[in-house]
């Protein structure tokens, strides 16, 4: 035994588990021990294998064994992403403690921490501190702040995978580089999930060099079982988002099997649809059955999660909202229905149940058209392999930048170098250059580059000692309303004439409603009376048809690293493995399809101009997402009018995509190559999209974060209401007048990286290249391009019509053959 | 700049609707224009929203030229001709407004026109608080109570139009609307949003660009 283990520090700890006949893992005893020589680092384990008490053990077993080391106050912040995390977790480490015999103090502080808390807090720090990054740059933003971070020890980030790759990484990432600058000694440990790229994980969370770090990785895993729900016969001609409603009837056997089954669909209004579904087709679930999504008011989330801890409930619906959050120990069973989009995303609804370690996790795929049953193929195969998508992080934010620089003002003020060295030691900011730098204190001191057209602007004041403060109380006030990087769409209030508040719905939907329309929100059918101060006030409705809501959030793009499983998939399917199940249920579609067109090969690329007497289509599919095939529809579009001018209508799935014109293409096999070139790709995007309209959609958010505009809260009595404007009347004036603003140029930025995907982009241009192209013309609807067709008739058709429609192009499409 | 314009006739008057967010009505040689909003950039930057001086310019200079294109001899505002508070926008525009010393204006007040003695004074301008009655037409700001058998003349809810064109393009535009027995002006001031929620039936809808009106 090492000098480690007889330390008294570790045999307390020891002990602890002892008496509970529990023994530690391996990744635990070395974070541990890494933790005691002075490192930092990145513990990657999956999900119910006590991740938390690798690094907060850690902490307590140096504080056991060097108690001199450490002052009086705020000994170790635990950072999370999830508010509803923070409680369980306080919970759990402070029975920890209590039973190890210290007296240390755990709390939880974020946006629903009562106001007599947060003062008592203020005084006198707790020793643990449970926290959200949003509620650390709220700390960094009061007077005197730094003294709350004198004692600080540790820094421990939880969920970093949830983090990294957004604009909330970023702000996590300030405030570590804030917090060395009062503690330079402070350990910084993350905590994750295993993603595609952990060691840039660790580098972007820890940057700086005189650091020490490690990787600890469990060697535990977690056993998942994928099972698909097959329908009882293969639609030759999946129908698309419809296969799935004839499937409830094998769904509710599966409920009654297990103890509490949590349903995943991939939006709100699908959640909405599948509460009805199930409840038509199982009437006695009622009372057991339950509908959670990001729309549905706090409270009564709440009560449903408890309802799921406490075993009450039999099946939850629910989004991605309950993707991460408390352990419900009860889930024993997932379905997930329609295509979880990415593995990482899969893995972990996967991981909601069977939650101890060793227990194996089951996931039932319910695919809402038969197609999709070769991406349950795609991920099995991703997961024998083991490999999970990359999560990128944001680098260069300006619109953060700003909000940061503000926050320091309100707070204790800063000195230019200061603030600069803060930022440029992150990696987010490693490439800011001081012009950059400069320009953010010009527009927070000026507001713009021409003095006179700006004199009434005085946000932050840069006073006689070179420091930047704010002094106007109510800009201070402002900014604090304003601080984060989540920006939620317009939303409304949902409340009862008669009082009871049901949830929240987007504006945009709500505004096309007329009174006495009908819709349908938290499982209730609701009628509209009015719409009054951000909030809509309905009564219950009876009518018997209603419109699901189509919230604008949710349509989550098909990650790259799925569909390229997706693509090797489509071409094994021709000749499945025995074991492939999903597969050799598909094949009599897929010899269809294989007879009246071509299964490409993974080094083929499949092109179909179909006539009927709708007009002529044109069907490509890249299998790269519906966000990517959004730009190279258009792109597509624009090099054939280059050779013949043609109106098209588009749609898209993430599989392919149509262009429909009432003339034919102008394409053979002669010029198929060139309209498919990877010669002046983002020369003719950006000449075939409308860049501008794009990144004044992008600017919503850079302008809510950068503090430009003021968020009207629904409810709020405050609403500032003389300070309204919108994003895209702020964009405007900004292009007339202050076209060098950064803050334009990044809306550009996060166009072209996260809109146009352009890495992505060019990746898939250069595959076509290397690709032989298979041009093929059909007299019908192929298997393959049926569920794109119906997708694009779901836009501008009710459901009834659409059903009636979808029926008889069945019929002909069958009839031609 | 180029001023068009599309007349309609309404109670035997002829209302000349222009691309320039205001109507000319030639009968009385009044320009009628609503919503100019003074004193909006400066009150965002006063609040610490950096948004420049040149907007209250570029809409000044619009008015400047109308002025000078119609020779009105009175301005009628139905409503929110100021923003907010009295600050450095608001008393240009008291300077810039002394090169028409013949010009009156008739403010009938909005939401946004504060109560307080200082914003107007200096100013060639009546005051009032819900009304003013030329016959044929009524001018208010904001129509809470209708009389049947009169035509209202509006301003307050900004109003625009979305144009929907081939392959999912979508434009919005600011537009007059006529509804029944009244008609709504777009906003003057470009710095105003466009509201083209509505659930009532229009009647008819005029929507302008830079260079044309057009009935929608």
């Amino acid at each position: 035994m090492g000098k480690f283990e007889e330390s008294d520090g570790f045999k307390i700890i020891y002990n602890y588990f002892e008496d509970r006949e529990q023994s530690p893992f391996q990744f635990q005893i070395k974070t541990w021990k890494k933790y005691a020589s002075g490192h930092c680092g990145v513990v990657v384990a999956p999900t119910g294998f006590g991740k938390t008490f690798s690094v907060f053990l850690g902490v307590l077993i140096d504080y056991l064994n060097h108690p001199e080391r450490y002052k009086k106050g705020l000994k170790l912040l635990w950072i999370s992403p999830l508010r509803s995390l923070a409680k369980d977790l306080a919970k759990a480490m402070k029975a920890a403690v209590d039973q190890i015999g210290l007296d240390w103090e755990v709390q939880v502080r974020n946006g629903d921490t009562p106001q007599n808390v947060r003062r008592q807090q203020e005084r006198l720090m707790p020793d643990i501190l449970l926290t959200t990054p949003e509620t650390m740059h709220l700390l960094f933003s009061q007077k005197k702040n730094s003294r709350w971070f004198t004692a600080l020890q540790c820094v421990a980030v939880d969920e970093w995978h949830e983090l990294l790759g957004n604009k909330r990484g970023v702000l996590t990432e300030l405030a570590i580089s804030r917090l060395l600058t009062i503690v330079p000694n402070l350990k910084i440990w993350g905590i994750t999930a295993t993603i595609g790229n952990l060691k840039e994980a660790m580098d972007v969370l820890i940057p700086y060099a005189d650091k020490k770090t490690v990787m600890i990785t469990a060697k535990e895993k977690k056993k998942i079982k994928v099972v698909s729900v097959l329908p009882n016969e293969v639609e030759v001609l999946p129908w698309a988002g419809h296969l799935g409603k004839s499937l409830s009837s094998k769904i509710i056997p599966i409920i009654y099997e297990n103890n509490t089954t949590l349903i995943f669909t991939n939006t709100r209004g699908q959640s909405e649809l599948w509460y009805q579904i199930i409840l038509e087709a199982a009437p006695e679930l009622a009372g057991q059955l339950a509908i959670h999504h990001g729309s549905i008011d706090l409270k009564l989330r709440h009560w449903i999660e408890d309802n799921i801890a406490e075993g009450n409930l039999r099946a939850v619906i629910c989004t991605s909202s309950l993707d991460l959050g408390v352990d419900f120990k009860p889930v024993d069973c997932i379905i997930q229905i329609g295509s979880a989009k990415g593995v990482a995303r899969f893995i972990q609804r996967a991981g909601r149940s069977g939650h101890s370690p060793y227990e194996v996790s089951k996931i039932y795929f319910v695919p809402t058209h038969s197609l999709e049953l070769i991406e349950v193929a795609a991920l099995k195969e991703a997961l024998k392999t083991g490999k999970i998508e990359e999560r990128q992080p944001m680098v260069l934010c300006y619109d953060i930048m700003v909000q940061f620089l503000v926050t320091l003002a309100v707070g204790e003020g800063f000195h230019a170098d200061e603030a600069y060295k803060i930022l440029k030691q992150t990696h987010a900011f490693s490439y800011l250059n001081e012009d950059e730098f400069n320009w953010g204190l010009q527009f927070i001191t000026q507001g713009g580059s021409t003095l006179k057209a700006y004199e009434e602007f005085h946000k932050v004041i840069k006073d006689e000692d070179e420091l930047y403060k704010v002094k106007s109380r109510r800009i201070s006030m402002l900014h604090r309303m304003n601080i984060g990087a989540i920006v939620s769409d317009a939303m409304l209030r949902v409340k009862y004439m008669s009082g009871g508040y049901i949830g929240m719905i987007e504006e945009f939907f709500i505004s096309k409603l007329k009174p006495k329309s009908s819709f349908v929100l938290a499982g209730k059918t609701l009628e509209l009376v009015k719409i009054k101060d951000m909030t809509a006030y309905v009564k219950k409705s009876k009518a018997k048809n209603a419109v699901t809501p189509s919230w604008l959030g949710g349509r989550l793009p098909l990650s790259s690293h799925l569909s390229h499983y997706l693509r090797i998939k489509l071409a094994d399917a021709l000749s499945p493995g025995i074991r492939e199940r999903e597969l050799k249920f598909l094949h009599p579609l897929i010899s269809r399809q294989s007879a009246h067109s071509h299964i490409p090969q993974s080094n083929e690329f499949l092109v179909e101009l179909i006539e009927t007497k709708e007009g002529f289509h044109l069907f490509m599919y890249p299998f790269e997402g519906r966000l990517v095939h959004e730009v190279i529809s258009a792109l597509i579009a624009h090099r054939i009018s280059k050779i013949k001018p043609l109106t098209y209508t588009i749609a898209m799935n993430d599989y392919g995509f149509e262009l429909l014109s009432d003339q034919p293409f102008p394409i053979d096999e002669n010029n198929i190559e060139n309209i498919l070139s990877k010669e002046n790709l983002m020369e003719d995007v950006t000449a075939s999209i409308n860049a501008s309209e794009m990144a004044s959609r992008k600017f919503r958010d850079i302008a809510v974060i950068a503090g430009l505009v003021v968020q009207s809260r629904p409810g709020s009595r405050q609403n500032n209401k003389s300070l309204q404007s919108s994003s895209g009347l702020i964009f405007r004036v900004l292009e007339d007048n202050e076209p060098q603003n950064l803050l334009l140029r990044q809306s550009y930025t996060e166009v072209f990286d996260q809109q146009l995907e352009e890495v992505r982009l060019q990746a898939a241009f250069e595959r076509i290249s290397k690709s032989k192209i298979i041009l093929k013309h059909a007299k019908s609807f192929t298997p393959l391009s049926f569920p794109i067709k119906v997708d694009s008739l779901r836009n501008s058709m009710s459901y009834e019509s659409l059903e009636k429609r979808i029926e008889r192009i069945k019929k002909q499409t069958l009839k031609v053959n | 700049m180029t001023i068009a314009a599309k007349t309609v006739n309404i109670q035997g008057e002829v209302l000349a609707l222009t691309n320039q967010r205001c109507i000319y009505w030639k009968a009385k040689e009044a320009l009628i224009l609503s919503d100019l909003h003074i004193g909006k950039t400066a009150h965002f930057r006063k609040n610490g929203i950096p948004v420049s001086s040149e907007v209250l310019q570029k809409d000044l200079q619009r008015l400047e030229q109308l002025i000078h294109h119609f020779n009105p001899k009175s301005l009628i505002i139905v409503g929110d001709l100021f923003h907010a508070e009295l600050n450095k926008d608001v008393l240009f525009f008291k300077k810039w407004m002394q090169q028409f010393p013949d010009i009156n204006i008739s403010l009938i007040k909005g939401n946004h026109d504060k109560n307080s003695f200082e914003l107007y004074d200096g100013l060639n301008i009546d005051l009032l608080d819900n009304q003013l009655e030329l016959p044929p037409f009524v001018f208010v700001h904001d129509i809470k109570t209708y009389a049947v058998n009169k035509f209202y003349i509006s301003g307050h809810i900004h109003p625009g139009v979305l144009i929907k064109g081939k392959g999912k393009q979508r434009i919005k535009l600011p537009c007059y609307q006529i509804i029944k027995n009244k008609l709504v002006l777009p906003a003057f001031s470009e710095f105003t949003g466009l509201n083209s929620n509505t659930n009532i039936e229009i009647t008819r809808c005029f929507a302008i660009t830079k260079t044309q009106v057009f009935e929608v």
